[in-house]
C-alpha cells in the first residue's frame, strides 16, 4: 500500500507540476486549430505520443511491461469521444486539466470534476452502466493498429517519430515572435521552475518522460497500464461512499498527486487564488463535467489515457478517439463561441 | 484614453476572444488595458499580440493570480 501511495503521488506531483507550469492544455490545442487556426499545441500533442511510443515500446520489448489485447469497441470510442469532446469545451478544460485547475483554485473546476466523477461513476457501476456496456459490447477482433496491418509497431513507431520530428523542426525554423516576457523577478532555479515560460515542446517532452515512467511504477503495484485519469476519479467517488477499498489503485494517487502537484506549482508562482467563474459559465462547467464523465467511461480513456497513452500504443481506440475527441470540440467551438463572434462581427457591419 | 476590458473571472479562452472583440473597434494606437486572471492567458494574449502586431506597453503581474496587460493597437 505504502509503495502505491509513494509511486502514485510521485508521478502525479511531476505530471500537475509540469502541465501546471507548461500551461499543457489539451481542449485548448484541440480548440485552437479552428478558433486561433494554430496547431502548435496540437503538435505539442503529438510529441508526447511519439516520445511515449519510443518508450512504451522499448519496455515492452524488454518485458518489463504488457499490453492488454480485448479488441477495439469502435461503437463506444465513436460515440463517447464526441461526446467527451463537446464536455470539455463546456467544462473549461478536459479530464486532466480540470484536475489541476482545481489545483489552481478554479472554483468552476471544481464543480466540473466532481460532475466528471459523477458522470465517470454512473457509467462505470450506476444508473448509466447499460448504456455503457452496450455501447461498449461492440468490438472489434483487432486491438492494433499494427496487427490489422500485420507489421511491427516499431514502423509505426518510426514514422510517427519522423513525422512528428519534421513537423517540429518546421515550427522551430519559423521566424521567431517578438512576444513580449514579464520582467522576471525570481532567478536561477526559482526563476525556470516558478516564473519562466516554457516552450511547448519542452512541456511536451516532459510530459512524455513522465508518461513513459507511470507505466513500469504503475506495473510494479499490479496495475498494467499507463496514465489514466477517467477511472480512478470514478473510483475516488465511489469508494468515498461505499467504502470499498479494492477501488483504490496506483491511479487514485496519481490524480491526487496531479491536483497536488498542479497546487505546488501555482503557490509557487503567485498563480494560486481562489476564482469564481460567474454563473453561466459554472452551469456550464456542471454539464460539462457529467458529459466528459460519461463520454470517457464509453469511450475508454479520456485526451490522456486515449488521446496520449493508447495512440502511443497504436490502439485503434487511441487514434479513433482523438478524431472524435476533435470533431465534438469543433462542434461544441462552434456553438459557444465562433457563432457568437460571427453575429457580432455581422451586427457590427449592419451597425 | 484607454479602454479598460475587465475579465477577470472569465476561463480560457475568453478573455482572448473578448480582447479581439474590444480592439476591433479600435484604432491604430489606441490603448487596451486588460485585466485577467486565467493562466493559460499569460501565454495566449502575449502570442496573440505579437502576431497581429499589436504592442505590448506592459505586463505585470499585480497580485496572486492577477495580471494587467496594455495592448496598443498596431494596424
Amino acid at each position: 500500500m505504502l509503495q502505491m501511495i509513494v509511486l502514485g503521488i510521485i508521478c502525479g506531483l511531476l505530471l500537475g507540476f509540469v502541465l501546471q507550469r507548461g500551461r499543457f492544455c489539451v481542449v485548448g490545442a484541440y480548440r485552437d486549430l479552428i478558433l486561433a487556426k494554430d496547431g502548435r499545441m496540437f503538435l505539442a500533442t503529438f510529441v508526447v505520443i511519439a516520445i511515449q511510443s519510443i518508450g512504451v515500446y522499448a519496455l515492452n520489448g524488454t518485458g518489463v511491461i504488457q499490453f492488454g489485447n480485448d479488441g477495439f469497441p469502435w461503437l463506444g470510442t465513436i460515440v463517447g469521444g464526441f461526446i467527451f469532446g463537446i464536455g470539455m469545451v463546456l467544462a473549461g478544460g478536459c479530464a486532466t486539466g480540470t484536475w489541476y485547475r482545481a489545483g489552481e483554485g478554479m472554483i468552476g473546476s471544481w464543480v466540473a470534476l466532481f460532475g466528471y466523477m459523477l458522470g465517470a461513476a454512473m457509467t462505470k457501476y450506476g444508473v448509466w452502466k447499460v448504456a455503457g456496456d452496450n455501447l461498449l459490447s461492440y468490438r472489434t477482433n483487432d486491438t492494433y493498429i499494427h496487427e490489422t496491418l500485420n507489421v511491427s509497431p516499431w514502423v509505426l513507431v518510426i514514422i510517427v517519430t519522423l513525422l512528428v520530428g519534421i513537423l517540429v523542426i518546421r515550427e522551430l525554423r519559423k521566424p521567431k515572435l517578438p512576444i513580449f516576457k514579464m520582467k522576471p523577478k525570481k532567478t536561477g532555479l526559482a526563476h525556470i521552475l516558478f516564473e519562466k515560460r516554457w516552450h511547448p515542446f519542452v512541456t511536451a517532452l516532459l510530459v512524455g518522460l513522465i508518461a513513459i515512467m507511470a507505466w513500469p511504477l504503475s506495473a510494479m503495484t499490479g496495475r498494467m497500464f499507463g496514465l489514466g485519469i477517467t477511472a480512478p476519479s470514478a473510483n475516488i467517488l465511489t469508494f468515498l461512499i461505499t467504502g470499498d477499498d479494492a477501488l483504490i489503485d496506483w491511479g487514485t494517487f496519481l490524480v491526487v498527486g496531479i491536483f497536488l502537484g498542479s497546487f505546488i506549482a501555482a503557490k509557487g508562482s503567485g498563480e494560486f487564488r481562489w476564482r469564481l467563474p460567474d454563473m453561466k459559465t459554472l452551469r456550464n462547467n456542471a454539464i460539462g463535467g457529467v458529459t466528459m464523465g460519461f463520454g470517457a467511461s464509453v469511450a475508454g480513456g479520456c485526451t490522456i489515457g486515449n488521446g496520449l497513452v493508447n495512440s502511443a500504443l497504436f490502439a485503434w481506440q487511441g487514434w479513433i478517439a482523438i478524431v472524435f475527441f476533435l470533431l465534438g470540440t469543433w462542434v461544441a467551438t462552434y456553438f459557444t463561441i465562433i457563432r457568437k463572434q460571427k453575429q457580432a462581427a455581422a451586427a457590427s457591419k449592419a451597425a | 484614453m484607454a479602454k479598460v476590458l475587465e475579465t477577470t473571472g472569465m476561463v480560457c479562452p475568453f478573455p482572448l476572444v473578448e480582447a479581439k472583440e474590444a480592439i476591433a473597434d479600435m484604432a491604430k494606437g489606441e490603448e487596451l488595458i486588460i485585466n485577467f486572471d486565467c493562466t493559460q492567458a499569460t501565454e495566449s494574449i502575449p502570442r496573440w499580440a505579437a502576431t497581429e502586431g499589436h504592442e505590448i506597453t506592459e505586463f505585470e503581474q499585480i497580485d496572486d493570480a492577477k495580471w494587467r496587460i496594455i495592448v496598443k493597437k498596431g494596424k
